[in-house]
């Protein structure tokens, strides 16, 4: 029997919620009938809005899909614009202040604090410039993700640009894949980085050449059924299927569309197309998709390039990201800055896009490990734009332990996560900076940290992953952390070995202050990765190599934070939550 | 070493209780997870799932427990799970 889910998308579903959200916007949340909140959230999804967890009712998360995170400098201007007038809500945030924008891992942006009453007039300033949040959520095509300087990188096989431009235009507002069983994570890359992260999409094309009627062609190998989320993580699949550049649209319409058709509807837990590879077999994906989906022979894999990626893959020859001053085909320079934990103030993104767009850029690129990258530098411009001021915050040459790290949301704003995260992060990353030294030769140290086991840092594919916990300390119940190590992509991609549990949030940095030590002290030299040194031991070597412990770090989030109505509020009993608000910030009845 | 094999969000019932695991010539106590689980559409049976953190256990692999109650089981389970806390309770006030 379909689920309530179903049901409700059966009902509406796709681009007609766009005209309800209109007509709510119009009205006003009170508008939406209280016995149907669940429906409509479910259904508001498909149009990027997510509703904020308890205690903050009315209020939604918006989600803005950028297709590889590549945007225009007046594009990213408008997100610093709309955050700054739409994205504030009652309490500021103690490091952020009361207007950001959040850069997540699938290269969108979000925005928090939003009211159903002013979406007319945040998609017309969205719209303007053409951003849209159509599908950023919701059980369809989701962003697509890959590296925001394909075609500018000088180190590529493919420019992915234009096949990513009409997979996004052919699918989005697209009713025969409006409706899919589950959400519809695609990847494709182009370069030799990786960048890509296809292993952990839905369906991934990942840069490969094959030998067809005596040509040499550039295309790529076709992987399906990845994911991280519901404990059940997942390495995207080979399906043996080598795919042309100019087939890469037939045949992300056949994977869609098979998974629409045999996907699980009836149990959404075992709907992501992961577990149908599970239960069919690569071999029997490839040969249902050749009988049904596509016309024409798909030729067998061909030679890709993994062992040359580098992307998230731990390793000690090559840097994991963007960070820095890359060259471009064309001589100009890409920079990668650093934002720690996905995280810009609306001013700050207003000025990166004034400063982008008065060194002549003309792409902002949002990366998959929560940073910003500015294209298109001069060489002979390189030095001046390297000192700009707001280059101090958002810097190039980051800290290591700033440098890599990412966070989710976290009980700031997300129904699911246990434990208090970005703010963290931040602190940890402060107090690593300033209190433990780095190992020689380590110049990016990845460090995820996720709110509960939905995984949205992807916290099994970090050097260190954490993931929210309780434990008891003194008698009380406080906030922790699983602890993983070793985790990454790259040649052969790895999920990270779990090897701490609860350890207490404020004894987190002490354990990585030991455990690096240890690293540096018994590593058999700076040419062995972390990574690489983890995976060399087994299971006890792993628990025994550090222990927690209280140092001068801090936490100010230790107690329950999901209990309270917003983390930073002076009163965070649930009782003092103004929510929900009539759209101008009054306190409405509600019957909570 | 392994992962949790029961997910832990804030949904989760109860995220932090102390627990013990007993066998022949062993007994070991570790934090557990305990969850109340029913299907979210036209439930037919209730699912109570145990899972003790496996890094602290030696005597037992890593794992998780599951009974399925019917709706007059989980009736009669909290009947006498109020019961037991009314006479903790009463206990507490004398």
């Amino acid at each position: 029997m379909p689920t309530k889910v179903e049901r409700w998308k059966d009902e509406a579903y796709g681009m007609e919620i766009r005209d309800h959200l209109l007509q709510f916007a119009e009205e006003g949340w009170d508008a939406i009938p209280d016995d149907e909140h669940d429906a409509w959230f479910e259904r508001f999804k498909w149009w990027g809005l997510y509703h904020q967890r308890k205690g903050q009712e009315s209020y939604f998360m918006m989600r803005i899909g950028t297709p590889m995170g590549r945007m225009t400098p007046e594009q990213l201007r408008t997100v610093g614009e709309v955050a700054a007038e739409y994205a504030t809500g009652p309490v500021e945030n103690p490091e952020f202040g009361d207007a950001y924008a959040d850069f997540t891992t699938r290269q969108s942006i979000q925005l928090h604090w939003i009211t159903v009453e002013d979406i007319a007039d945040i998609w017309d300033e969205l719209e303007s410039v053409g951003l849209s949040t159509i599908q950023a959520c919701g059980d369809s095509w989701r962003n697509i993700v890959g590296s925001p300087v394909a075609g500018r990188d000088a180190d590529e096989l493919i420019d992915v640009w234009p096949i990513v431009q009409e997979l996004h235009e052919t699918f989005k507002g697209n009713d025969l894949y409006a409706n899919l069983p589950r959400k519809w994570k695609v990847a494709m890359t182009g370069d030799r980085r990786g960048s890509g992260q296809g292993d952990i999409n839905d369906l991934a094309f990942e840069p490969a050449t094959k030998v067809i009627d005596g040509d040499d062609v550039a295309g790529f190998n076709v992987n399906v059924g990845g994911g991280l989320a519901r404990k059940e993580p997942r390495f995207a699949r080979d399906i043996d299927v080598f795919c042309r550049p100019e087939n890469a649209t037939d045949v992300a319409a056949g994977l869609s569309a098979l998974f629409r058709d045999y996907g699980d509807r009836e149990d959404r837990f075992n709907a992501r197309i992961k577990f149908l590879v599970d239960e069919w077999g690569p071999e029997k994906v490839r040969s249902v998709l050749q009988e049904e989906y596509v016309d024409y022979e798909l030729p067998t894999a061909g030679e890709g390039l993994r062992d040359e990626y580098d992307y998230n893959a731990g390793r000690a020859d090559a840097a994991g990201d963007y960070i820095g001053v890359h060259e471009q085909h064309d001589g100009q320079h890409f920079v990668g800055l650093s934002v720690l934990v996905g995280r810009m103030a609306a001013d700050d993104v207003i000025e990166l896009a004034d400063l982008a767009e008065d060194y002549g850029s003309e792409m902002i690129g949002l990366t998959q490990r929560q940073n910003v990258i500015v294209g298109d530098v001069a060489d002979a411009d390189l030095d001046a734009f390297l000192a700009e001021d707001l280059l101090d915050e958002h810097s190039p040459e980051p800290h290591p332990f700033m440098r890599g790290s990412i966070a989710c949301t976290g009980t700031e704003y997300c129904s699911l996560s246990i434990v208090e995260t970005k703010n963290r992060m931040v602190r940890y990353g402060r107090w690593l900076r300033d209190n433990v030294p780095v190992p020689e030769g380590v110049e990016d140290f990845h460090i995820h940290l996720s709110g509960c086991t939905a995984s949205c840092a992807q916290p099994q594919i970090a050097d260190i992953s954490l993931r929210g916990m309780k434990t008891r300390k003194d008698g009380d119940a406080v906030e922790a952390f699983d602890v993983g190590l070793g985790g990454g992509l790259g040649e052969t991609p790895t999920f990270a070995d779990w090897v701490k549990m609860r350890v207490p949030a404020d004894e987190v940095p002490g354990y990585i202050q030991n455990l690096l030590e240890t690293y540096e002290d018994a590593r058999e030299g700076p040419a062995e990765s972390f990574r690489d040194f983890v995976a060399d031991r087994d299971e006890d070597e792993l628990a025994a190599l550090a222990e927690s412990e209280e140092t001068s770090y801090e936490d100010p989030y230790l107690g329950n934070t999901k209990m309270t109505w917003y983390p930073y509020a002076e009163d965070e009993d649930m009782s003092a939550s103004p929510a929900p608000t009539d759209g101008q910030g009054n306190s409405l009845p509600s019957d909570d | 070493m392994a992962d949790r094999v029961l997910k832990v969000n804030a949904f989760t019932t109860f995220d932090l209780l102390d627990g013990h695991v007993e066998g022949h010539g062993f007994t070991e106590a570790a934090f557990a997870t305990l969850n109340v689980r029913t299907a979210r559409e036209d439930p037919e049976e209730i699912t109570l799932e145990l899972e003790l953190d496996n890094t602290e256990l030696e005597s037992v692999p890593p794992h998780a427990d599951r009974v399925t109650l019917s709706a007059a089981d989980a009736r009669t389970l909290a009947s006498e799970l109020t019961d037991a806390a009314n006479r903790v309770a009463a206990a507490e006030d004398e």
